[in-house]
């Protein structure tokens, strides 16, 4: 009997280990095989000779990963090995000005060619600041008297952005992505648990439908706690105020969170007592009601952030 | 004759005055864009717009700035997704140009030309409609642009791989007075 239980038990095991070994293997060997592109040009002045060391940055728009490379004697400058997506290609050269290109596309498997003309600086112009920029030839507005952003009382700091902020902020809705899909994800084993606890808890049960609703359990468990360090390790913005539905979702991991921790190991205990033919009983009688706290305030913490109420 | 040379004289006065630089700032602005989805329809709202119109030669110019994250939705993770997404941390401001006739404050509709610089794109609006009413020396300007986050490169935002309609009409209530 207890033979029996051990290796229905290892089996569980191992079957859990296998899950979580497939699910957190599958995305870097998805990642390891998605083709990349390259990026390529050359810059040069606008009497179309070419510009060499000229730095070329390009911000990838989605993650906001940047790589930085420099034109050689022929004026040409290459990325190779860029994830597919849009990039922002920013050109630098001394004696010419900055440039910013929004966005452009490099495929899978393909070169994209950016090529590039700089313009000169003025003699005593530095960068261009957001209020000269704003100043375009097909601008209506492009009189000498239109007003500027400083005329508003803006400072160059209100005005000006940061790359590294914005990078910031799209690894934050990068995880907290992932953390919505992996949360949803974790609603299916989850209902399973909970429809096959009536298998498992009952008095005629059998030791297959008790591993069973250990192995869901325990699937539940593990994509739960993915879940959950995919919005514990987002960045945090500093100087936000947390307001509206977050809040709700916020405070139901107060509830959830410690159930996840409690659950399993009650429900451990409830599972040996009922391999050893002992009906439960104990703290381990508390498995099903912290289990059904603990899923209702899981699938509340979904809905809180999903449908406007 | 006398006569004919007084009305000569104070019309061309009255040109040259009119004429004369003159400036508007905004006193007070209500910003509210729209945002559409199945399951949501969100409003974010900003008070913090900052505007100025310089008259010269019976064109003015004005100029209305206002920052991405000053927009609220009442929800503060929707404003950061929504900074993210139109690259607000990267160009943080909003600007609108636009260049109408100095009569036009006499109107009480106007058609402008918009330029708008918003997540590093630059989109124009031919022809948008907003109404006027002018209570003593303020001037109150309604009306609704309509935009779209195609026309800035933003890629619709989804939730639960929904992503939100394209259409995103931004709601505009200024006050303005003559400085």
């Amino acid at each position: 009997m207890l033979r029996k239980a051990s290796r229905n038990w290892r089996s569980g095991v191992l079957g859990l280990m296998f899950a979580y070994l497939l699910l957190t293997l599958a995305p870097c060997l998805s990642a390891q095989t998605a083709a990349a592109g390259a990026l390529t040009g050359k810059v040069s002045d606008a009497s179309g000779g070419v510009v060499a060391n000229a730095t070329v940055t390009a911000t990838s728009v989605d993650s906001g990963q940047a790589r930085t490379a420099t034109t050689g004697a022929d004026g040409i400058y290459k990325f190779d090995m860029l994830p597919p997506g849009n990039y922002r290609v920013k050109f630098e050269a001394a004696g010419f000005k900055v440039m910013e290109i929004p966005s452009t596309a490099v495929d899978e498997n393909k070169t994209a060619v950016l090529d590039w003309k700089l313009e000169a600086s003025e003699p005593t112009a530095g960068a261009p600041t957001p209020a000269s920029r704003d100043n375009l030839p097909n601008a209506p507005s492009s009189s000498t008297k239109a007003p500027s952003l400083e005329d508003l009382g803006f400072t160059p700091a209100q005005t000006q952005g940061s790359v590294q902020d914005q990078a910031r902020l799209d690894k934050r809705t990068h995880m907290l992505k992932i953390h919505q899909r992996l949360g949803l994800i974790t609603l299916a084993p989850l209902a399973a648990t909970f429809i096959l606890s009536a298998n498992a808890g009952g008095k005629n049960t059998s030791t297959t439908d008790r591993t069973t609703h250990m192995v869901l359990g325990a699937v539940s468990g593990d994509l739960y706690f993915m879940t959950a360090y995919y919005a514990i390790r987002a960045p945090k913005i500093p100087g936000t105020e947390t307001r509206g539905p977050i809040r709700l979702h916020k405070a139901l991991a107060w509830i959830h969170g410690p159930g996840m921790i409690l659950t399993p190991i009650l429900g451990a205990i409830a599972y040996n007592q009922k391999n050893n033919g002992e009906k439960v009983h104990g703290i381990a009688s508390a498995h099903g009601p912290v289990a059904v706290v603990t899923g209702a305030a899981f699938g509340l913490a979904v809905l809180s952030v999903s449908v406007k109420f | 004759m006398r006569k004919k040379i007084l009305t000569a004289f104070l019309f061309l006065a009255f040109s040259a005055f009119g004429e004369s630089d003159s400036q508007w700032v905004l006193e007070q602005c209500t910003l509210t864009y729209h945002v559409s989805h199945p399951l949501h329809q969100s409003e974010g709202v900003s008070h913090a717009a900052r505007g100025k119109g310089v008259c010269h030669a019976g064109q003015c110019d004005f100029l209305i700035a206002v920052a991405v994250k000053s927009f609220d939705s009442g929800d503060s993770n929707r404003d950061l997704h929504m900074i993210q997404v139109t690259r607000g941390a990267q160009f943080p401001m909003v600007t609108v140009r636009t260049r109408l006739p100095e009569a036009a404050s006499a109107s009480a509709t106007i058609h402008a030309d918009l330029e708008i610089q918003f997540a590093g794109q630059t989109a124009q609006y031919k022809q948008v409609a907003f109404e006027l009413v002018t209570h003593g020396n303020e001037t109150r300007i309604s009306g609704t642009i309509p935009a779209a986050l195609s026309d800035f490169k933003i890629d619709p935002p989804s939730l639960l791989a929904i992503p939100v309609k394209n259409e995103m009409p931004v709601r505009v209530d200024m006050t303005w007075r003559p400085q």
